[in-house]
């Protein structure tokens, strides 16, 4: 009998059970996918580590006269628990060409090692082990392939010494040490017999042969102090720090995770919602049913039973569903980095038993009313007739609006329930874009500048060459900045050019020795920076730290440090904390009064250069494209693509915005359909009636898009009003881990995410009800005579 | 006396499962202005079926209505909707209203929707206080409908159907769901109405009801079996007599 009787209902309320049953498979398509994404990026780049092989501290270092010191050190170490070692050369973008030009544009050291002789894990795109590399062919890490346009099967030429072979591009290589945006130092995998031959030349093995050490210790600050001395070191980084370098990857599993929790949470209210919605349609057979005498629970379990069906055919759809939509999902995260989307059958099995209890719970809940109402309440629709409340709040005769208008706003009003869930639904996705808008404005905006520690100029020219002759002793930084000086006046140019150098010195602080890279300009002024405690450094003796680093050495503004400068000791003092996410939140600031000789300089981001005639932007974009071809560099920017250039931001902005906002236009439009749809499947009575009476077609359909109107208008004032407090709840402590410690100032384009992202979201809804609205033509005047 | 309705060779044929179900099968009649005229027939003959399609609420077959002299079978849905608003009135029996809107709202909606009478809100919803007025309802003006008795809401009904000063009203057994007394006082009002020379099309079950009326169909199996004219001059238990020998004369 039950089953006959669900059996009948089903068939008879096709389209409210169809629109519940296309709400639970949302439902369980979002919890088994968000779930089973959220698994993946909690603890995600911890597993991505251990499967790569990645160790506790980790150095580059550069081989002197066949001769690495660091080898030595780390043998005569008793925190040294153990030790791997790769063989590398050492490369720059000018070793590889493709018909005579650069193949790629980067600006840091790379790398040229042997699969074979690695001690290390590396993976392809498809998230593989990459078990062998064929001779003639190279992988490459990162995201400069990508950025080149190099394409698999690509030939260039690699010259280093008197070598000069030609290779194919094999692919985009995961590597977890060296492969983030941040790290910017390109690894090229290349087969054991390519590899030998690099390193059978002569000038190979004196000047660009090395090693990456993969070091396991149970004392890390007790290595670094050991190893702090040693000498030809590109790099010194411990595993966390690698980790921060994943913090755009980071930034934006953060969003996914946003993502997900919020699809849960709108999928949840809109299943309530609906449930509460199809029970109350069905009062009135509840009270027939309460009159011929069925118990309250019997009557209760009926509807349990015909919702345990709707949910388990929505969970099992959703389930099947979920596994295409979370990798969609997590893709835009794992382009560096190995980070899958576990589809743990398990895990989506248990998110649609959890949707089916959440059902079957919110079908118990709303069907508690029942017991309640007496039969002939129930016949009524659940109004006893004795509400004191009233239930239209405007009156037609006293409103000056048009009315389709007033009866729009007025069942707005009149069902506060049913448009609040709405609009708050509408509110969730609308500050979700707003947020992560403002989010990826402020990662690609000037304001950046400030968290990288570097001073604004007006264009900056990132010469590896110049920079690497400083750093090799081959000429004087003074010298290469009077070279671009000279040629920038050459071309009708002047310009003041500065850099800011970059020194490793050891510091100990507590009799704890560490290896800190400095930053020192003697060109730049004080007041340029910015500091979140204490003053600027003014004398020789004074430093200012990053409060990250200031953690780490247990420091704070007055305290002393011993600064080791060519084996002199040199006490200064801490003067200012600053934020800064260089070198992954590590860095010291030196006074310019500071003295340091130019020969220990080790690396430097950019020459600066700031026009004399202090041109407008325009014409800084236009000097930018001239000096490109001066100095044959592509490498020459203005403030904002300096950024993405440096940050890798671009690419990041591209994956956010590639995947939030069609998520949630798609989310709108889903709900906007639904919800519509089962509005008029409810009020098939009222429009007849209203068709009876003479109104037309398309003034129904108006007030029906006007309800969601008024509904998405107020979802954009409430998400406006919300969207800062979200950006410091949500996203300050994402920057916070990065090194924003004190915050960090948003960037808002109130064009973009007040104006143009509302409207599309508006813009979405109203289409989207317009169109479903349509159905309203379906229903006759003569339907009138059909109601119940 | 001028005809407000003219129906022609009316046919109305629903396919249900594949299956033809001929429901008004070549109906002719008319009605003059200021009748007052009665749909009789047994369930499931087509009087509502009638009702709505001369109405222009449901669409015929074949056949032609003339409403006013203007051929609805030519008109656009859009242009019956504006003759149902502004030239017709409609009364259902089960006393259907907006739910979200009071009572006096839900009459003056159709006069707000016009724009027959170029009037302000304010004129309008005066309108609608003084025929709830003369109804005997003016004291649920600001009531939710679902805080009022049946009979109050067909009477406010009623007020609807005559907001827009409608050529003619068709009200589909609007005494069907009411008790006796509320019955008579819908019944008297409509007669009030017509007599001051509201063309009434009424389809009941009930003999006093039609009674009422100048003249009444009879209807069986789609077609018009029968047409009685009722004697204004008799009281109305002779009307009923009457009307009722002439029912069971037709199979009744």
């Amino acid at each position: 009998m039950v089953l006959r009787i669900i059996g009948k209902d089903l068939k008879r309320k096709k389209t409210m059970n169809i629109i519940l049953l296309l709400f639970v498979i949302l439902s369980a398509m979002f919890t088994a996918s968000s779930v089973n994404n959220i698994v993946a990026i909690e603890g995600g780049l911890d597993r991505y580590f251990e499967e790569a092989g990645m160790a506790d501290y980790y150095i580059l270092s550069h081989k002197s006269n066949s001769k690495d010191s660091v080898e030595e050190l780390l043998q005569n170490s008793e925190n040294a628990k153990s030790y791997r070692k790769d063989d590398v050369i050492y490369t720059t973008e000018d070793n590889f060409k493709r018909s005579g030009k650069k193949l790629m544009e980067y600006s840091n050291i790379s790398m040229v090692q042997s699969l074979s002789n690695s001690n290390f894990n590396f993976f392809d795109q498809n998230n593989n082990a990459v078990k062998n590399v064929e001779p003639g062919k190279m992988y490459i890490t990162g995201a400069i392939p990508n950025r080149s346009n190099l394409q698999v099967g690509d030939k260039f030429t690699l010259s280093i010494g008197e070598i000069n072979r030609e290779f194919e591009f094999a692919g985009v290589l995961k590597d977890a040490l060296l492969g983030s945006e941040m790290m910017g130092n390109p690894r090229m995998l290349v087969s054991d017999e390519d590899f030998k031959k690099i390193a059978s030349d002569d000038y190979v093995k004196q000047y660009n042969s090395g090693s990456i050490y993969y070091i396991e210790t149970d004392n890390l600050s007790a290595l670094q102090s050991q190893i702090a001395d040693a000498e030809n070191v590109y790099l010194m980084i411990d595993t966390d720090t690698v980790k921060l370098s994943y913090f755009m990857n980071t930034i934006v599993a953060m969003i996914i995770l946003i993502l997900s929790i919020g699809l849960i949470i709108v999928s949840f209210v809109v299943l309530r919602f609906t449930i509460g919605f199809t029970i109350a349609e069905e009062f009135r057979e509840i009270g027939v049913m309460k009159a011929i005498g069925l118990k309250n629970n019997s009557i209760r379990l009926l509807y349990l039973a015909k919702y345990f069906f709707i949910a388990l055919a929505g969970a099992v759809i959703g389930y099947f569903l979920s596994i295409p939509f979370g990798i969609m999902l997590i893709k835009s995260v794992s382009e560096n980095m190995v980070l899958e989307s576990r589809n743990s059958v398990m895990l989506g099995i248990l998110c649609c038993i959890a949707v089916v209890a959440v059902i079957l719970f919110f079908s118990w809940n709303c069907t508690g009313k029942i017991k309640k109402l007496s039969p002939i309440d129930a016949v009524r629709s659940g109004q006893t007739g004795e509400r004191f409340h009233k239930k239209s709040i405007l009156r037609l005769g006293k409103t000056r609006l048009k009315s389709t208008a007033f009866l729009a706003i007025n069942d707005v009003f009149s069902k506060p329930k049913q448009f609040s869930i709405i609009t708050a639904i509408l509110t969730i996705c609308t500050v979700f874009v707003m947020v992560l808008s403002v989010t990826v404005n402020t990662l690609g905006s000037e304001k950046m500048l400030k968290l990288l520690g570097i001073t604004k100029s007006d264009v900056y020219f990132i010469d590896s060459k110049r920079i690497t002759d400083v750093i090799s002793g081959a000429k004087n930084v003074n010298e290469t900045k009077q070279e671009i000086s000279d040629i920038l006046a050459e071309n009708n140019m002047p310009a003041s050019v500065y850099v800011e150098e970059w020194y490793n010195l050891s510091v100990t602080a507590n009799d704890v020795k560490y290896k800190v890279t400095f930053v020192w300009c003697k060109d730049t002024k004080l007041t340029d920076y910015t500091y979140t405690k204490g003053v600027a450094p003014k004398y020789e003796n004074e430093v200012a730290l990053s409060e990250m680093l200031a953690e780490k050495m247990n420091v704070n503004i007055g305290d002393t440090l011993i600064i080791n400068v060519d084996g002199e000791d040199k006490k200064i003092i801490v003067t200012a904390l600053f934020q800064s996410i260089m070198q992954t939140g590590t860095v010291g600031r030196l006074c310019p009064a500071f003295e340091i000789p130019n020969q220990l300089m080790t690396g430097a981001v950019a020459y600066q250069i700031n026009f004399d005639d202090n041109p407008d932007e325009k014409i800084i974009s236009e000097r930018v494209e001239k000096l490109k071809d001066i100095f044959d560099n592509k490498n020459i920017y203005d403030t904002r693509r300096f950024i993405h250039a440096i940050t890798g931001v671009t690419d990041t902005i591209k994956s956010v915005r590639d995947l939030v906002l069609p998520i949630s236009l798609i989310v709108i439009i889903l709900i906007a359909i639904l919800m519509e749809r089962s509005f008029i499947s409810k009020e098939k009575s009222e429009i007849a009636l209203m068709k009876a009476i003479g109104l037309k077609n398309g003034s129904i359909m108006a007030q029906h898009t006007g309800r969601f109107l008024i509904s998405v208008i107020l979802a954009q004032a409430i998400a406006a009003g919300l969207c800062v407090p979200l950006l410091m709840l949500l996203i300050d402590p994402i920057f916070s881990t990065m090194g924003a410690t004190a915050g960090i100032e948003y960037q808002f384009n109130v064009l973009e995410q007040f104006v143009v992202y509302p409207f599309i979201i508006t813009a979405t809804v109203v289409i989207s009800t317009f169109l479903t609205a349509i159905h309203i033509r379906k229903i006759q005047a003569s339907d009138t005579a059909n109601i119940e | 006396m001028n005809t407000v309705l003219e129906v022609r060779d009316l046919c109305k044929t629903y396919i249900v499962n594949k299956r033809q179900n001929n429901v008004l099968r070549n109906v002719n009649f008319s009605v003059n202005e200021g009748e007052m005229i009665g749909v009789m027939g047994p369930s499931g003959s087509g009087k509502s079926t009638l009702l709505y399609t001369v109405s222009g609420m449901d669409k015929m077959t074949a056949g032609e209505v003339f409403f006013c002299g203007k051929n609805m079978s030519a008109l656009h849905e859009n242009e019956l909707a504006r003759m149902r608003l502004e030239d017709m009135g409609f009364i259902f029996q089960q006393m259907y209203m907006m739910k979200n809107l009071s009572v006096l709202d839900n009459i003056i909606l159709p006069a707000v929707k016009s724009s027959k009478k170029k009037v302000s809100n304010r004129i309008i919803e005066q309108r609608g206080r003084e025929l709830m007025k003369r109804l005997g309802i003016a004291e649920i003006a600001g009531n939710d409908i679902n805080e009022v008795s049946g009979g109050q809401l067909q009477r406010a009904c009623i007020c609807r159907s005559m907001i827009n000063d409608p050529k003619i009203i068709f009200a589909d057994e609007p005494t069907g769901s009411l008790n006796r007394t509320s019955s008579e006082e819908v019944m008297k009002e409509l007669a009030k109405l017509n007599a001051n020379g509201t063309t009434i099309m009424i389809v009941t079950h009930d003999v006093k009801v039609a009674a009422k009326c100048t003249r009444v169909l009879f209807i069986v199996d789609g077609n018009i079996k029968g047409e009685y004219n009722i004697d204004s001059e008799k009281n109305m238990r002779d009307r009923e007599r009457c009307l009722n020998n002439w029912l069971m004369e037709m199979g009744w």
